[in-house]
């Protein structure tokens, strides 16, 4: 053998290993908003519901600004030469009995519709959350609140909307009281059996250990996680108001001649349904537009917030 | 260990911790005693169910105790605190969980997990301050500062366990709660885990109260065991006096399901099953007793003297083989 073959302990040397170097994470940093987004518009549906969903609440609640449209105002009443217009460039919706322009009427009824609905969604959610939060939190809070519930939740809340309208007479506020002064009841129960699932897990316990006040606890370790579901209930929230609006308005316990409304428009020209039925199609076919976008929207903005949908 | 002027940390005295689910209630923890010295480690070993988490959960205050004492530093922390005490001591005790995934708030970021407990604290000057404590607790525990705006569930376990153990230290405590920190870990790390706990240890004189039913890991990393069985403590001793002389049949038992890693040995191995109902449970009601010094076992006086015989006996053996 010769000598230049011979392997000796000289031949190495320490190889230093770099500890950290193993803790590095490669993936790119996960951020919670920019995978909403990304996963949102993902859905080719969703987009294309977003632009309708946009394209009707710019339209309600810019065109009645433009227009200046006046429910009471009756110009035309001796005209009939304006009564029953189909529709045309003039008036794309026609006229009604009246003669008023059913495309001013439809989105400014659609803008007090949309209105009573974003509204009462919002006092509703904003209320519900809160006391369902602590409701589920604690057991002492429970006991009473369930009663409550239990009392609010059997009378019917068709019988409730009316009195408290019968009773304060009919308008946009008081419709909205009405709609929202019980059903916050039905959001916090929601979030309450939300709360309780998620209450126990073992982080919320290491909080406490860490001295975490409960308010701390709420806010930081559980409120992040009910995005998804409170979205959820949003999105079911807003067109289920719409439609009880409409509801109401049809039997005629909702909003008064004084503000159109879409409920108002669907029930007084539902007598044309065949003589006419472009009056009663066209506010039915918007009402539906609004209610369809924003639930699908709302329920993939669900999806897109949670965050086990967010992994490829 | 020198065994002279030892100071308690923690006593822990006929501890009873009750679980009432409506009209029915189940009693966990039944008259536990035990005294834990400052600076050692302690260990809580039995099989699932026996309560030793429950104990430890007891100890920091997320159960509600139905009877005994626990007493730390002098100090009775079993009752209505006052909000300073509570908060004194919330510092000075923290807790190691054993599911680092679940420990964890998925929806925060590293960096709010750890500086979590010193914004409840104000432990900190400015902001400057908690970054740089926040930065050094990383690197204490071998992550790096970069991790800061990471989420828990980006990180592999032994990692978040690492988290989950610098967000304790930060707090700077005394005492340390390691609720089977490492039975949720991979085999690969639980080793580089528990080192990092005793250079912690060692560093900053902590003492843990150690629960796990992992009697190899409780073996190299504690200092004194305590077996608990159906929620009351058996046997306690000094670790290597515990695994050279096991005294109750319990903890006979439990030493050697320990599965040998020699196949012979293991299959030829007379496996002894503990069942209490077999068990000669005739004379006085036992209580946990001094058999020798630092090792106590739960017996009455029959049982007593026959344990003394077990004992000189098996002290011969050894002293046999070893010759």
């Amino acid at each position: 053998m010769s000598k230049e073959n011979i392997i000796s302990n000289d031949s190495f040397e320490f190889y230093k290993v770099d500890d950290s170097a193993s803790e590095v994470i490669a993936a790119p940093e996960y951020s919670y908003w920019k995978s909403v987004f990304k996963t949102f518009f993902s859905s080719k549906i969703a987009i294309f519901m977003l632009v309708i969903m946009l394209f009707v609440i710019l339209m309600s609640f810019i065109h009645p600004l433009i227009s200046k449209y006046d429910n009471q105002n009756m110009a035309y009443i001796n005209d009939s030469s304006k009564w029953y217009l189909r529709p045309s460039l003039e008036h794309p919706f026609g006229t009604d009995d009246v003669g008023r322009d059913m495309f001013d009427m439809v989105w400014a009824g659609a803008r007090t519709s949309l209105f009573i609905a974003i509204v009462s969604t919002l006092i509703t959610t904003v209320i519900g959350t809160i006391v369902g939060m602590f409701w589920g939190f604690s057991k002492k809070i429970d006991v009473f609140m369930i009663e409550v519930y239990n009392i609010v939740s059997n009378v019917p809340f068709t019988l409730i909307v009316m009195i408290i309208s019968f009773t304060l007479s009919s308008g946009v506020w008081q419709l909205i009281f009405a709609l929202s002064c019980t059903s916050w009841i039905g959001t916090a129960y929601f979030i309450r059996v939300q709360v309780m699932i998620i209450r126990d897990r073992e982080y919320n316990l290491a909080s406490k250990c860490l001295g975490s006040s409960t308010s701390k606890i709420i806010f930081h370790n559980i409120f992040p996680y009910l995005i998804s579901v409170l979205v959820t209930n949003i999105s079911r929230d807003v067109p289920h108001f719409i439609s009880y609006e409409v509801f109401l308005s049809y039997i005629g316990v909702g909003l008064s001649e004084k503000v159109a409304s879409l409920g108002r428009i669907v029930q007084t020209n539902a007598k044309y349904m065949q003589s006419a039925p472009y009056l009663f199609v066209i506010p039915v076919f918007v009402t539906a537009l609004i209610s369809v976008s924003l639930y699908i929207v709302g329920q993939t903005l669900a999806d897109a917030s949670d965050p086990r949908n967010h992994m490829i | 260990m020198t065994e002279i002027n030892r100071e308690i940390i923690l006593d822990v005295k006929h501890l009873e911790v009750t679980f009432v689910n409506n009209k029915k209630s189940f009693r966990a923890v039944k008259d536990v005693n035990f005294e834990i010295y400052k600076g050692e480690t302690f260990a809580l070993v039995g099989e699932s169910g026996s309560g030793k988490t429950t104990i430890g959960r007891a100890i920091i205050g997320l159960n509600d105790t139905s009877n005994g004492d626990i007493i730390y530093k002098g100090k009775k922390i079993n009752t209505h605190l006052s909000k300073q005490e509570s908060k004194d001591l919330t510092r000075q005790m923290q807790m190691i969980f054993q599911d680092p995934a679940a420990s964890l708030n998925e929806r925060a970021t590293i960096s709010y997990c750890i500086a979590e407990g010193l914004d409840n604290f104000k432990l900190y000057k400015d902001e400057k301050e908690k970054q740089e404590k926040i930065d050094n607790a990383l690197k204490s525990v071998g992550l790096l500062p970069e991790h800061k705006s990471r989420y828990p569930h980006e990180f592999s376990g032994g990692q978040r366990q690492r988290v989950g153990i610098a967000r304790a230290m930060v707090m700077e405590p005394d005492f340390i709660i390691a609720d089977e920190p490492i039975s949720a870990l991979d085999v690969s790390i639980r080793a580089q885990v528990l080192n990092l706990m005793n250079k912690f240890k060692e560093e900053r004189g902590l003492t843990y109260l150690f629960i796990a039913h992992d009697l190899s890991v409780v073996r190299y990393f504690s200092d004194r065991i305590a077996v608990i069985h159906k929620g009351r403590i058996v046997e306690i001793a000094p670790t290597e006096d515990l695994f050279a002389y096991p005294l109750h049949p319990y903890t006979r038992s439990l030493l050697q399901s320990v599965p040998m890693p020699d196949p012979r040995i293991e299959k030829s191995k007379e496996l002894l099953i503990y069942d209490e109902s077999k068990r000669d449970l005739s004379g006085e009601k036992p209580k946990l007793r001094e058999i020798v010094k630092d090792h106590y076992v739960f017996m009455n006086d029959r049982e007593k003297a026959e344990y003394e015989i077990k004992l000189e006996k098996m002290i011969k053996d050894k002293e046999e083989s070893n010759k």
